[in-house]
């Protein structure tokens, strides 16, 4: 009997040990001083330096959530005028468009921001901001395909010759739909089904991740795949020996397609003064800097070097049409990849 | 075998009860209430496209899970509680293990090994063919793998709490005991098996992270492909209830596998003494089965972790880890107090007083565990964000501006977690539940205990072991949850699912280790806590 006694006694411990800390986690725990509170969908949220470095440099702490875009977007939405979100940080332009549908978003009037982040990477209202740029371009094996001979535009993977060497990523993919959105908006739908029938034709090996088909990519399973180039810049990074090199496409054409990862001000925003300091801030050379060397991203802002890791890799035309297009575009551009077959 | 109702439950109880079903419902409730606004064109644009063949593959999936883990998790069970072998005392309990290993962990390992150039992979790759792992039967045995623990650990219970008497007297009658186990204990604890193939399938279903890396397009995979793709919310939450249909088809499945039967029982529990020793060659194959199991999957990609890690340890340190760690244990075990709490509660009326309303509520209130994490969310955020503004409205009425009491909150994301997991304890108690003997109710009330008391005193004792195990899925599932919890967290509740997601999302699978090595390190413990209850009751 005592044993009982000692067990139920040692559950009722537990229990309100529990409670305790749930209490104490939610309610315990308040911090004075300046705030800005962001939604972020940028993976490595909080380990990124250049929160860390704001943060010294204005004394505003920066509190960050993490999320996939559709959800962080989901729930401001929810949340309605309590929302606890000031800033969004999404990881392309598809969402920041869904956002200003769903009128969370509000302008902002900065002529440092203005100044900094050119047209066509900005909302036409400037409700939201590109931070960094995001190439999407062809990957080509440097053992066994040479430069001269790698596909220059995208519907040249759909040429005979990758047949079973085309590796691509999962069409469920916000990268892979806002890639063919922009091509819907420049091109039209028939031209680019076209595409992406002659794409599919070729069998491709579908992958989960980007980074799986730059290893397919290194380890000979095909020759020539699409993926976001800071993919391929971490890659480097860690093994500069690493077999595989981007083939910047669309060069007489429009350019190689460029998505952005973003910034933008919720509508109810509580902190806006400190809300708007950060996002001037993440346009400043230092945070540009970080921004591009933590990711091998893109920056935003001219003058600003992208890594050393990635320089070798030259200057290349980036198409301009307005991201807008992106978001405009996407359900479309899901439907097409459903109707092709693209798995 | 007596069936039907007991008699009447008090009323504290049925009110309880059906609160508490009544809440985890409506988020479910609200989510079917969309199918009375069809989004035709979604549906019929998808069946022309992706919806024949996720149909197919969520089917076979879901078939090809409950076989594997169903014959797994049984015979192993069988293994621990009936047979006696060296080094069965740590496999009992280290075989739960596997559960603590998220599915989306143990497949990026799994492909990072199969896409290696190591020996073994590549003898593999030439059996099978290069792109076999990224198949449906690649993706039946991940998932059965980490899966397997739910019929495992309930059979397991299940079995250990039989009467060994039945059991004797089938020997006696000149069955071997192998046979006598199949024939004799095994039905007895059907129940309890089916329950856990009940809860392994619903999960499969609802698995994204496995699908997608392995490129079996399913029904899930659907949803997220047309409500984060198309932005379409309506479509992507009306194919979602096709999933809840099969998560009701699936428990119709274990009543009817149930059967109306009553497993009453003698409660004289069986002794240690009774199992015999496998020595030699027949010691050979209890061990190697499950061991070859655990190396595959948890010492192998453990140890695999543990490189990782070790880079990642170098790289920043493991500070970073500590708060998610106690936010993790503080809202799992939370939230599997509560499950337990209602899922006994619920489990109990349904036993007093079977109404066909308390079992139709009991059924929605479990089902929410077939549906993914990602739509239950959307369900739940949806109420939440009615209920918080009717709140406001109300607030302001009375002269004040209220919080956000549910979205956002650290109430509103454990009772989320509630609306999906409650099935994991409701299925346990009940499977439990049903062994009881309706004649104790009976002795009970004819003493004048009934209601709650009778429920404390006579009914939880008996089923002390069944809520430990489902404490312990609920608590392993919530320390594993990631859309729920990365949809409806508030600040600095960032947990070690999260800090997974973070990195895996990026495929940056070096700095995933760290917490997904902390996810099964603190799944582990109360893993170890409950077989040490487990034990000290067995020899009281």
């Amino acid at each position: 009997m005592t044993n009982r006694v000692m067990r139920w006694t040692g559950v009722g411990v537990v229990v309100v040990a529990l409670f305790a800390g749930l209490g104490w986690m939610a309610f315990g725990r308040g911090s004075d001083g300046p705030v800005v509170n962001v939604y972020s969908a940028r993976s490595h949220y909080g380990t990124e330096e250049v929160f860390s470095r704001f943060t010294e440099e204005t004394g505003i702490r920066v509190e960050i959530l993490g999320g996939e875009p559709a959800a962080l977007v989901d729930r401001i939405a929810a949340e309605g005028e309590r929302t606890t979100a000031d800033v969004l940080i999404s990881t392309d332009a598809g969402f920041l468009w869904r956002a200003t549908e769903l009128n969370l978003l509000a302008p902002v009037a900065s002529p440092v921001l203005e100044r900094q982040v050119p047209v066509n990477l900005r909302d036409p209202e400037n409700r939201w901001f590109a931070i960094s740029r995001r190439a999407r371009t062809v990957m080509r094996s440097t053992a066994r395909v040479p430069e001269a001979q790698a596909p220059t535009t995208y519907a040249a993977l759909g040429d005979p010759r990758w047949k079973g060497r085309l590796c691509l990523r999962t069409s469920n993919n916000i990268y892979n739909q806002s890639l063919v959105a922009s091509l819907l908006a420049e091109r039209g739908e028939s031209a680019v089904r076209e595409m992406l029938t002659r794409w599919m034709a070729n069998s491709p090996t579908i992958r989960g991740s980007d980074a799986e088909v730059l290893q397919a990519i290194a380890q000979g399973t095909c020759d020539v795949g699409l993926t976001n180039t800071y993919y391929l810049g971490n890659a480097l990074r860690d093994d500069p020996s690493f077999p595989v090199a981007p083939v910047w496409v669309e060069q007489v054409g429009s350019g190689t397609h460029v998505n952005v990862s973003g910034v933008a001000l919720t509508k109810y925003a509580h902190h806006r003064p400190e809300a708007v300091k950060l996002m001037e801030y993440l346009l400043t050379p230092e945070a540009q800097g970080l921004i591009a060397e933590g990711n091998s991203e893109y920056p935003v802002r001219e003058g600003v070097a992208e890594a050393e890791w990635i320089a070798a890799w030259g200057r290349f035309r980036a198409d301009r049409a307005p991201l807008v297009n992106a978001g405009r575009f996407q359900a479309r551009a899901v439907r097409l990849m459903n109707a092709v077959g693209w798995k | 075998m007596s069936a039907g109702p007991v008699r009447p439950a008090s009323p504290v109880t049925a009110t309880i009860a059906v609160v508490a079903a009544a809440l985890v419902s409506v988020p479910i409730l609200a989510l079917l209430a969309g199918l009375a606004h069809p989004a035709t064109d979604t549906w019929a644009r998808l069946w022309d496209t992706i919806l024949p063949e996720a149909l197919l593959n969520t089917v076979l999936l879901g078939v090809g899970v409950g076989v594997v883990t169903c014959a797994l998790g049984t015979s192993l069970a069988i293994l621990v509680v009936f047979y006696d072998f060296p080094g069965r005392r740590v496999l009992e309990w280290a075989l739960v293990l596997p559960l603590a290993v998220p599915g989306y962990v143990l497949t990026f390992v799994v492909l990072r090994q199969w896409d290696g150039s190591g020996a073994l992979p590549s003898v593999a790759r030439d059996i099978f063919g290069g792109e076999a792992i990224r198949s449906l039967p690649g993706a039946i045995l991940v998932l059965s793998l980490v899966l397997y623990p739910y019929v495992y650990l309930l059979a397991r219970s299940s079995l250990a709490g039989q009467s060994r008497s039945e059991l004797e007297v089938a020997q006696s009658l000149g069955l071997s005991r192998g046979k006598a186990i199949l024939r004799v204990a095994v039905p007895a604890s059907r129940p309890a098996i089916i329950a856990g193939v009940a809860l392994a399938v619903m999960e499969a279903l609802a698995d994204f992270g496995t699908v997608n890396l392995l490129r079996v397009p399913t029904l899930t995979e659907a949803v997220y492909r047309t409500w984060y793709g198309e932005f379409d919310r309506r479509g992507g939450t009306q194919l979602a209830s096709l999933l809840f249909l099969f998560a009701i088809l699936l428990l119709a499945g274990e009543r009817f596998g149930r059967g109306n039967r009553r497993f009453d029982q003698s409660l004289r529990r069986g002794t240690e003494t009774s199992r015999p020793r496998l020595r030699g060659m027949a010691a050979l194959p209890a061990i190697a089965l499950p061991v070859t199991l655990l190396m595959l999957v948890v010492v192998g990609p453990g140890a695999q972790l543990v490189v990782w890690a070790a880079q990642t340890f170098a790289d920043e340190g493991v500070s970073r880890y500590a708060e998610p760690a106690v936010a993790s244990l503080i809202l799992a075990g939370v939230a599997a107090t509560f499950a337990c709490v209602v899922g006994t509660v619920v489990a109990y009326a349904v036993r007093t007083r079977p109404t066909r309303a308390m079992r139709i509520a009991a059924r929605i209130a479990g089902s929410g565990y077939a549906l993914p994490g990602a739509v239950v969310g959307v369900a739940v955020i949806g109420v939440y964000e009615w209920t918080d503004d009717r709140l406001l409205d109300l607030g302001r009425s009375l002269g004040s501006e209220p919080q956000l009491v549910f979205t956002g909150t650290a109430l509103g994301l454990i009772l989320a977690y509630l609306v999906r997991f409650l099935s994991v304890a409701l299925n346990a108690s009940e499977a439990h539940m049903q062994r009881i003997p309706s004649r104790l109710d009976e002795a009970a009330e004819s003493l004048g205990v009934t209601g709650v008391r009778a429920l404390v005193r006579v009914h939880l004792p008996l089923l002390q072991p069944g809520i430990a195990a489902a404490f312990l899925l609920v608590f392993v599932d919530v320390l594993k949850e990631l859309p729920i919890t990365a949809l409806l967290r508030p600040f600095g509740w960032d947990t070690l699912a999260i800090g997974v997601w973070q990195a895996t999302s990026d495929a940056r699978y070096d700095a995933a280790a760290v917490p997904a090595l902390a996810i099964v390190l603190v799944g582990i413990v109360p893993v170890i806590l409950l077989t040490r209850l487990g034990r000290d009751r067995g020899r009281s």
